[in-house]
């Protein structure tokens, strides 16, 4: 007898059963001693009889995690059976069973559970990549302390309604007068856009981006150095005197290798050796959440850095090249820092109103200027949502695929449900059995998808072009991504697992042990298989319609006309002031490279200008002849361009009244201008611009109106229009200047030759930016273009989830009408029948997934209507071409089950039964 | 499913209606009941310890049967489960449909004659 009891627990601890109670141990005990003594008296050998007797404890394992019997532990000797209260502490023990029995349901469909962690691992990584993204621009844009309490100060014009095109500043001595006086900030810093700076190296110049700011920078932002230290007060009061230099984390891994002792190196930045003094903190690229400097710059080094045309930058108040960034202290809003500096803003404009007057100062949240380069938040969080909003639906096709499967294997397992349910486990018992089933798979699923998600990243991230990548923001994959990369895993395990759990759990005992087939009572089963496929189907739709809209609304927004031509336009940009060249050497080099690329053969016409198209911002006053300067002053800022002659022949902008500029427009003789249309309409409206004078505000020289040409985009592809002035190079040198060549064939072969031209002139001279024009409409688009990639990717994948969950649910429902099918053709069926049937069935689930699909896309779409170029959102190409794709693969889906159907052989399914 | 092992399948369903059955006359213990089941039907139907106690616990929890320990003289301590009233009811109710299914199935399965 207590050799049968201890075989009993011998066996429970090994099978991983649950351990049983003493008092049902004794009772089996006795049950097998009874059966030996039995057994060995009807003759058998001893042996044989003990194998038969432990036949008897075959599938311990199987059994229930929680006997009734468990709680009659202390049930009283020889009397009355206790009624105990219910199981306690045997919760953690059933967790433990149920793992161990839900890894042996994998192991034993391994096929199963490769498949739906596929299908959830590329949900959730969809989701942790486009999380991640969002992670990085929007919910940690400024790695600075408490970045609520920070804004940023902006020039503001009195009448003016905000420029579509980004901010104007403030002069360096205004802003200056601003922290002397204010009341409502703690610290308060100026700081510029990054600045394009030559850097001298051992092969060649190269290119950095430096920010030029004011001593108070970091500190104002609450930012430690990695290494080294920020500026002192000392490197900030006299112009010129402190050439040191703050390197961003990024490039000191990119340009030092990371290595400690880069403090104290020299960069020999614009003709100017600069001291690195320290490294900023890691993730830190500027008050921007998209693009940053190489290196900060004291703001005092600005004469020596800016072009020759900005040399003034610290002391002329007309030069608004500055922003701010401060602190509120505590107590105070943003709303009553915007009174006092107004207040103050005021009296600047009484003490100095020619560059004051009408210019005032903006306060604004500092997520004003982390998106500036990027449009605006709100476009960015429109382009995540409409991201988000098409992972979560990618993800939900993932779950419903899983779903299904559950589904199916459920129906196969009614049999192992029932008679877990006929020896006493309750229905929350198998609920939370195979619960746990779909836990272990989501596990595996969130370890897949955190590294699809990674890659997704990694993905994402070489859109950037790789000459930008110490500047752009680097994805954070952090402590926030893996949490929900968790969360969304446990809120899947739930969608996918609890239908089929709760649904299997209903089993009815007596009947499924009696079903005789296990498709018998498939129907209900099927009827919520068909509406998750309809889901399936309509979520896709969805998906691609989205995915078809921004494709055609961008390849709309390619055929934009900028007002210039860009097909075979080629440009280099150079900065010879960058090389120490004097402003009477720039000129002849001007006039050289200019000599020498005319030369070269498949040039038709070559110019100079400063800038780079789409880089042009209003950003300067005017004061025009006979207009009182203070009246509406503030609508009076334009773009200003300084082009060579033959720029626009080489632009193709075409010349509308007057006449283009000459040779004879040079040093000494008359200042001349030529404006596009919208400032000739603006200001001389129903009359002749021509011989009219204006002057910029802060310069006294008037310029006369010679020229009028059509109206360009100067900052973005499809803008309104904006005023623009182009002055002429020999009146106005500037520093830094652009190399503009039209050419007879593809401009990019030409590229290499005129840096080739530029180095043998002087080899110091930087030439590495070369783009062509296709290039700059590319750049424009570039956010849109991969934000169209991304929708495109999750669009595919949306596409082939739901084709595979239909394939998948079709083939099931041609293996459980086989009998059916059989019958039919036995009858007279004909294959093509056959084929029509099944494939029938499937397509009639699809059209009413595209119905219910295309009714969701019309009403979501109109909320999409107003980002996109060109089109409706009701667009008839983009809804035809994704319904068209869907039909073709579900189509192909459903034929393969359907061919599969056509090939059942009735005799051999009429013989199985 | 094997339709050739009908022991396999078909007991199953009827586990529950065999125990009642065999308990309706008097109590009997764990190993007895088994051993009746395999003798009255002639060896086709078995039950291992590790479905039949089961079972009985689960009725026992249901109210059908109450297990009771008892010792008797010149015996082992063993526990004998006997028939609750509710038992009797369920007994019979699943009986009268047992006769029901097992006469239906029959018509449709006797070859038709003439």
């Amino acid at each position: 007898m207590d050799s049968w009891k201890k075989e009993i627990e011998r066996r429970l601890a090994q099978s991983g059963a649950p351990a049983l109670s003493a008092a049902v141990i004794q009772e089996w005990a006795q049950h097998l001693e009874d059966r030996y003594a039995a057994l060995l008296s009807s003759g058998l050998d001893e042996g044989a009889v003990r194998a038969a007797v432990l036949l008897e404890l075959e599938n311990l394992e199987r059994l229930p995690a929680r006997l009734p019997s468990s709680k009659r532990d202390r049930s009283a000797r020889g009397g009355e059976v206790a009624e105990g209260a219910p199981a306690s502490g045997r919760l953690l023990a059933d967790f433990g069973g149920d793992l161990r029995y839900g890894w042996r349901m994998i192991r034993r469909s391994p096929l199963f559970a490769l498949f739906a962690v596929l299908c959830l691992g590329v949900g959730i990584g969809a989701n942790t990549t486009v999380f991640t993204i969002i992670n990085t621009l929007l919910l940690h844009p400024l790695p600075a302390k408490s970045p609520s309490r920070l804004v940023v100060l902006y020039g503001a014009s009195a009448n003016r309604a905000r420029q579509p095109w980004g901010q104007s500043g403030l002069s360096y001595a205004n802003l200056m007068d601003y922290m002397q006086d204010q009341r409502c900030f703690s610290r308060i810093a100026a700081f510029t856009f990054p600045q394009v700076l030559t850097l001298a190296g051992k092969s060649g110049p190269g290119r950095m981006f430096g920010e030029l700011v004011s001593k108070q920078y970091f500190a104002t932002l609450g930012l430690t150095p990695a290494l080294g230290r920020f500026f002192r007060s000392s490197e900030d009061s006299e112009p010129g005197a402190a050439p040191v230099v703050v390197l961003s984390y990024a490039a000191w891994q990119a340009r030092f290798g990371g290595s400690r002792d880069v403090l104290g190196r020299i960069l020999a930045l614009n003709h100017i050796a600069f001291t690195v003094i320290g490294v900023a903190p890691k993730g830190f690229i500027g008050v921007s959440a998209v693009f940053g400097p190489d290196v900060w710059l004291p703001a005092t080094m600005s004469e020596r850095v800016f072009p020759a045309e900005f040399r003034a930058a610290l002391s002329d108040r007309s030069r608004q090249l500055f922003r701010g960034v401060a602190r509120l202290r505590e107590g105070f809003s943003m709303q009553r820092a915007q009174v006092n500096l107004s207040t103050l803003a005021a009296a600047l404009a009484g003490e100095f109103p020619d560059a004051n007057q009408g210019h005032g100062i903006s306060v604004r949240p500092i997520s004003a200027e982390l998106y500036s380069g990027t449009g605006s938040a709100s476009s960015l969080t429109f382009a995540s949502s409409v991201l988000f909003v098409v992972v979560l639906l990618v993800l939900g096709i993932a779950c419903s695929n899983v779903a299904n499967l559950l589904l199916a294997r459920a129906t196969a397992r009614r049999h192992e449900m029932a008679l877990r349910l006929a020896v006493g486990a309750g229905r929350g018992r198998l609920i939370r059995q195979m619960l746990t089933e779909s836990v272990l798979l989501s596990l595996a699923s969130c370890i897949a998808g955190i590294g699809l998600g990674y890659e997704g990243c990694r993905f994402v991230w070489s859109f950037v072009p790789s000459q930008y990548v110490p500047n752009m923001v680097a994805p954070q994959f952090d402590g926030a991504v893996l949490a929900f990369a968790i969360l969304l895993s446990l809120i899947t395990t739930f969608v996918f697992g609890l239908a089929p759990a709760l649904r299997a759990s209903r089993t009815d005992v007596v009947s499924a042990l009696k079903e005789e087939t296990p498709g018998g009572r498939g129907r209900r089963r099927l009827s919520f298989t068909n509406m998750l496929l309809m889901g399936q189907v309509a979520f896709s739709l969805i998906c691609l319609v989205t995915t078809a809209l921004f494709f055609r609304s961008i390849d709309r927004a390619y055929t934009i006309d900028p007002g210039f031509q860009t097909r075979h336009l080629g440009l280099v940009m150079m900065n010879p002031a960058q090389a120490g060249y004097g402003p009477q050497r720039a000129k002849e080099f001007y006039r050289a490279a200019r000599e020498r690329i005319a030369a070269l053969p498949g040039v038709v016409s070559v110019s100079w200008a400063s800038g780079m198209p789409f880089w042009n911002s209003a950003s300067r006053a005017l004061v025009i002849e006979g207009k009182a300067p203070q009246e509406k002053a503030g609508n009076r800022q334009t773009v200003s361009i300084t082009v060579d002659t033959d720029y626009f022949r080489t632009m193709e902008i075409p010349l509308v009244a007057g006449r283009v500029f000459t040779d004879r427009d040079r040093d000494g003789s008359l200042p001349v201008a030529v404006i596009n249309q919208w400032l000739a309409a603006k200001e001389w409206p129903g009359a002749n611009p021509l011989g009219r004078r204006f002057r910029f505000a802060g310069d006294n020289t008037w310029h006369t109106v010679v020229g009028v040409v059509k109206n360009a985009n100067y900052w973005t592809l499809g803008e309104a229009p904006q005023p623009c002035i182009y002055v002429p190079m020999r009146q106005n040198l500037v520093g830094g200047m652009t190399l503009y060549v039209r050419s007879q064939g593809d401009p990019a072969g030409l590229l290499p030759a005129i840096q080739r031209e530029v180095r043998a002139i002087d080899s110091n001279i930087e030439v590495s930016d070369a783009r062509t024009g296709s290039m700059l409409i590319g750049q424009v688009l570039w956010g849109p273009k991969v934000g169209v990639a991304l929708l495109g990717v999750f669009g595919t994948l949306a596409l082939v989830l739901a084709a595979v969950g239909l394939y998948g649910v079709m083939a099931l429902a041609v293996s459980l009408r086989r009998r059916e099918i059989g019958v039919r053709m036995a009858l007279g069926a004909m294959p093509g029948g056959v084929l029509r049937l099944v494939i029938g069935d499937g397509m009639k689930l699809v059209g009413w997934g595209i119905i219910c699909g295309l009714a969701a896309s019309l009403a979501l779409g109109r909320s999409l209507s107003h980002r996109l170029f060109g089109i409706s959102f009701a667009d008839p190409a983009s809804l035809a071409s994704a319904i068209i794709v869907l039909m073709m693969v579900t189509l192909a889906a459903c034929y393969l089950p359907a061919r599969a159907a056509m090939r059942i052989d009735p005799m051999k399914v009429l013989r199985e039964n | 499913m094997n339709l050739n092992s009908p022991d396999r399948e078909w007991k199953k369903g009827s586990a529950e209606l065999l125990v009642l059955s065999l308990l309706e006359g008097r109590p009997r213990h764990g190993y007895d009941i088994s051993r009746l089941i395999e003798i009255r039907s002639g060896g086709s139907l078995r039950f291992h310890v590790t479905s039949l106690y089961p079972l009985l616990y689960r009725l026992e929890e249901q109210g059908l049967v109450q297990g009771k320990w008892v010792e008797k003289a010149q015996q082992r301590r063993r526990r004998y489960y006997s028939l609750t009233s509710e038992g009797r009811k369920v007994l019979a109710r699943q009986r009268e449909s047992w006769r029901e299914f097992v006469a239906a199935i029959g018509r449709v399965v006797e070859p038709e004659h003439g």
